[in-house]
């Protein structure tokens, strides 16, 4: 009788003991420590300009897997920063923060190209992305040929000319970007101009014209892009825009103001907002490229370098033309 | 395990009690101990939640101190400011060495890599500002002076966006320690309440199981106070106060059904005596028409012959008014042994008035024992057989002798007369009482012989012995009585 007592009080102390360590597993478990994370051998920065995120975080998370793979974490440079600073002003930051490796969006602005030469200087290799620095001493350059860039929509100009006839098309702008400094933007008129001339001959009817669209403030594409639709003598038949966000606001803008139809618009890039818009006809093609390609080879361009001191000059990333049945196979997960 | 056992069995009822409540108090204590170091520690870690944030802002301070030394220096190259700038580099790239060195996919520690590399070039670039103030490099130091700024407001964001990100982090921290907390909170209450609520019923079944036998007890008590004694005993294993009392009260029902037994037999030979005095008085009653009559007539008959001046005559009548008298006053009581005597000597002098003296009778009194209580009538029976059949028809002169003396530790009362004798085999006879018929047991005066031996028994248990001496036909008869000395003062 005494025994089974004494038994039933250890039970019951052994009960409350067991149950106070439960309660400390389940109320202590996982709070308050961070999760569990990775070191990595090597640190590159990735420093872009604040705009077309989408197509950056592409090309970022590709380049981050890549890294990954190789033992080297990609960090996307001062975007969890408080205050909004300037690529180069970031670029300078990821010097100073000896950081192993750079990718970077290039222009031939002499700033940029002095702030990739201190990189350099420091032994911080640099890799430029999608626009190059010319005229600076990086490694390497991971972007689309923009000559073959040109030349197709050279192509889709004259397919758009032939579906419509000579008379229909006659007025194409391209959209350039004030800002940019480099050479990508006039590669590619001329790559279009050249190209239209071989096709159509030298007297042809054809004008390509290039608008400057301002972009030196916050928002001002947009503001530009509309001025073209809202004057309706300057609304050329064929309008090629030449960045992500400069298709989406010629797109949202022809819808707003109801000229689609009335110009075919060329984009640029394949977010889903613009496949959207291919597949239902407001633009009539988009060219793009593989993003994720174009990360990878950033990371493998940087990492060869370490490794061996050498990598190449320049890494061509695939261009592809995106039609409207593309665009509905791409919406539809095929 | 069993000497445990053994030893609680060996602890007093107080100390059991006392144990059981001490127990179940440390269990209490034991949890709520447990507890309290639990809620005591995650209230710690709350209070910790935003220690991170602390130290980032004392980076952030140590920073501007090492900015501004470093102004204080430009602007008036004191000694002073020289040290403070020197002291605040030190303090700073301390606190700078605490930083994450590692390339981490965890945004905090990456920052925190960020800003240690930001702050070593802000140190050097610092450094060099010192250094090219004191060679008085105006254009040098100027130009360094103001990366150092932008520098300085750079680590400044950087280390205002950490925090931030690490306020965030901590502040998801914060509410998920204080929902913790509060589970924790209300999962120790029901865990406190379980144990109080088991401690409870340990208690409340210890308490019942140790005072299970007070409840056999009681209703075995009850039982043996109806008058039940044939009861089971309590059966205690235990050796406290309750088996103390349980053995104590089983001990006691076997003494009073002992004593009870005792009494029953003592009230039976008691009721047998009786009987027997009964029969004896009654045989009496039957021989004596009347006592009373016949013992006032006797009186009347005292005052007749004192008034004629009978003397023999008045002192024959007061003999035999004296015996029945006593016949009727000692009514089945015990009396002196001198009462006996007189009442002996009362019925020789009878006698020896009614047969012209034949008998001779002497006595030899032991006089200290005359105050000694016998039971009432024995004597006079043994002398009347000796008259009766002793002496009575004898050729020479009967006598009779009556001895009291003692012995060691008993007092003998011997009646001795010359008379016939008995036979070894007629003594054994009348000894066994196989006679019953016999005139031995019915005598004259119809108390006889074994009624005598059989109240004797009665009143002296086996202590009193009763013997026939003869040593043949012719050669007289003793009847010795030994009654034991403490004895004679009992009463029947």
């Amino acid at each position: 009788m005494k025994k089974r007592w004494i038994s039933l009080f250890a039970l019951l102390v052994l009960l409350a003991l067991s149950s106070c360590g439960f309660a400390w597993m389940v109320f202590n478990s996982g709070i308050g420590e961070s999760e569990t994370w990775e070191t990595y051998e090597r640190h590159y920065a990735m420093v872009t300009d604040g705009t077309d995120s989408e197509l950056w975080d592409r090309i970022y998370e590709s380049a981050l897997l890549e890294g990954k793979e190789r033992g080297i974490y990609v960090e996307r440079f001062g975007e969890s920063l408080a205050v909004p600073y300037t690529r180069d002003q970031i670029l300078d930051l990821a010097i100073k923060a000896s950081v192993d490796g750079i990718i970077t969006t290039g222009d031939e602005d002499e700033e940029t190209i002095a702030l990739i030469d201190e990189a350099v200087d420091a032994g911080i290799p640099v890799v430029t992305v999608l626009q190059d620095s010319t005229g600076s001493r990086r490694q390497c350059f991971v972007g689309c040929s923009n000559y073959s860039i040109g030349q197709e929509y050279a192509r889709q100009i004259l397919n758009l000319v032939e579906q419509s006839g000579d008379a229909d098309i006659q007025d194409v702008l391209v959209l350039l970007d004030t800002d940019a400094q480099d050479a990508s933007q006039n590669l590619i008129l001329l790559a279009i101009r050249e190209t239209l001339e071989e096709s159509l001959g030298a007297d042809s009817p054809l004008v390509v014209e290039s608008a400057a669209i301002d972009n030196s403030r916050d928002f001002s594409p947009e503001e530009s892009i509309r001025d073209i639709f809202l004057s309706a003598e300057e609304l050329p038949d064929v309008l090629v825009c030449l960045n992500a966000v400069y298709t989406r606001c010629a797109y949202q803008a022809a819808v707003d103001y109801n000229n689609v139809g009335d110009v075919e618009i060329l984009g640029y890039y394949d977010s889903d907002v613009i496949l959207e818009a291919v597949s239902k006809g407001i633009v009539a093609s988009t060219i793009t490229f593989d993003a994720e390609q174009m990360g990878a080879l950033c990371v493998q361009a940087l990492d060869e370098y370490d490794e061996t001191g050498y990598t190449n000059n320049y890494l061509a990333v695939d261009i592809r033309l995106i039609g409207s049945a593309e665009a509905e196979a791409l919406l539809s997960g095929e | 395990m069993k000497t445990v056992s053994q030893k609680l069995n060996n602890l007093t009822l107080q100390q059991k009690l006392t144990l059981l409540f001490a127990l179940t108090t440390a269990v209490v204590l034991l949890v709520n101990l447990c507890i309290y170091t639990m809620i005591n520690y995650m209230t710690g870690r709350v209070e910790q939640v935003y220690v991170s944030n602390v130290s980032l802002n004392d980076l952030g301070d140590a920073l501007d101190d090492v900015q501004e030394s470093m102004e204080d220096y430009l602007n008036t190259k004191s000694t002073e400011a020289l040290e403070a700038y020197y002291r605040n580099d030190q303090a700073y790239r301390e606190l700078v060495g605490e930083l994450n060195t590692q390339a981490t996919d965890n945004p905090i520690l990456l920052a925190q890599k960020n800003i240690r590399n930001l702050s070593l070039s802000y140190l050097d670039t610092a450094a060099e500002v010192i250094q090219a103030k004191r060679n008085r490099n105006v254009e040098l130091y100027g130009s360094l002076y103001e990366d150092a700024v932008v520098l300085c407001d750079e680590i400044h964001t950087y280390v205002y966006s950490l925090n931030n990100e690490q306020f965030k982090a901590n502040a998801d921290t914060y509410q998920a320690l204080r929902r913790s907390l509060q589970g924790m909170e209300l999962f120790s209450l029901a865990v406190l309440l379980t144990v109080i609520l088991g401690s409870t019923v340990v208690i409340l079944f210890t308490t019942r199981s140790a005072i299970a036998p007070l409840h056999q007890l009681a209703q075995s008590a009850n039982e043996v106070a109806k008058g039940n004694f044939d009861i089971q005993k309590v059966e205690v294993q235990s050796t406290d106060e309750v088996g103390i009392v349980a053995g104590a009260f089983n001990q006691m029902v076997v003494s009073i059904r002992d004593y009870i037994e005792q009494l029953r037999e003592t009230m039976e030979r008691e009721l047998m005596m009786q009987s027997h005095l009964k029969d004896a008085q009654l045989k009496y009653f039957q021989a004596q028409i009347n006592p009373h009559f016949l013992f006032n007539t006797l009186n009347a008959g005292v005052q007749l012959a004192m008034m004629e001046g009978a003397e023999r005559t008045e002192c024959f009548l007061e003999n035999t008014a004296e015996f029945f008298r006593y016949n009727v006053r000692m009514n089945g009581k015990d009396a002196a042994l001198a009462d006996e005597i007189r009442l002996v000597d009362n019925y020789v002098y009878i006698l020896n008035v009614r047969f012209s003296g034949e008998i001779l009778f002497q006595k030899e009194i032991d006089e200290s024992l005359l105050d000694v209580r016998v039971p009432s009538m024995i004597l006079q029976p043994i002398v009347e057989n000796s008259v009766n059949y002793g002496i009575r028809g004898l050729d020479r002169e009967g006598r009779i002798e009556l001895d009291v003396y003692q012995e060691e530790n008993s007092i003998c009362i011997s009646i001795w007369d010359n008379g016939n004798g008995m036979e070894e085999s007629r003594i054994r006879e009348v000894l066994e009482g196989t006679i019953q018929s016999d005139p031995v047991t019915s005598g004259s005066n119809g108390v006889g012989l074994r009624n005598v031996m059989e109240r004797l028994q009665l009143y002296y248990k086996e202590g009193a012995k009763l013997e026939i001496l003869s040593e043949g036909k012719d050669k007289g008869t003793e009847i010795l009585i030994t009654i034991p000395k403490e004895g004679s003062t009992c009463t029947v």
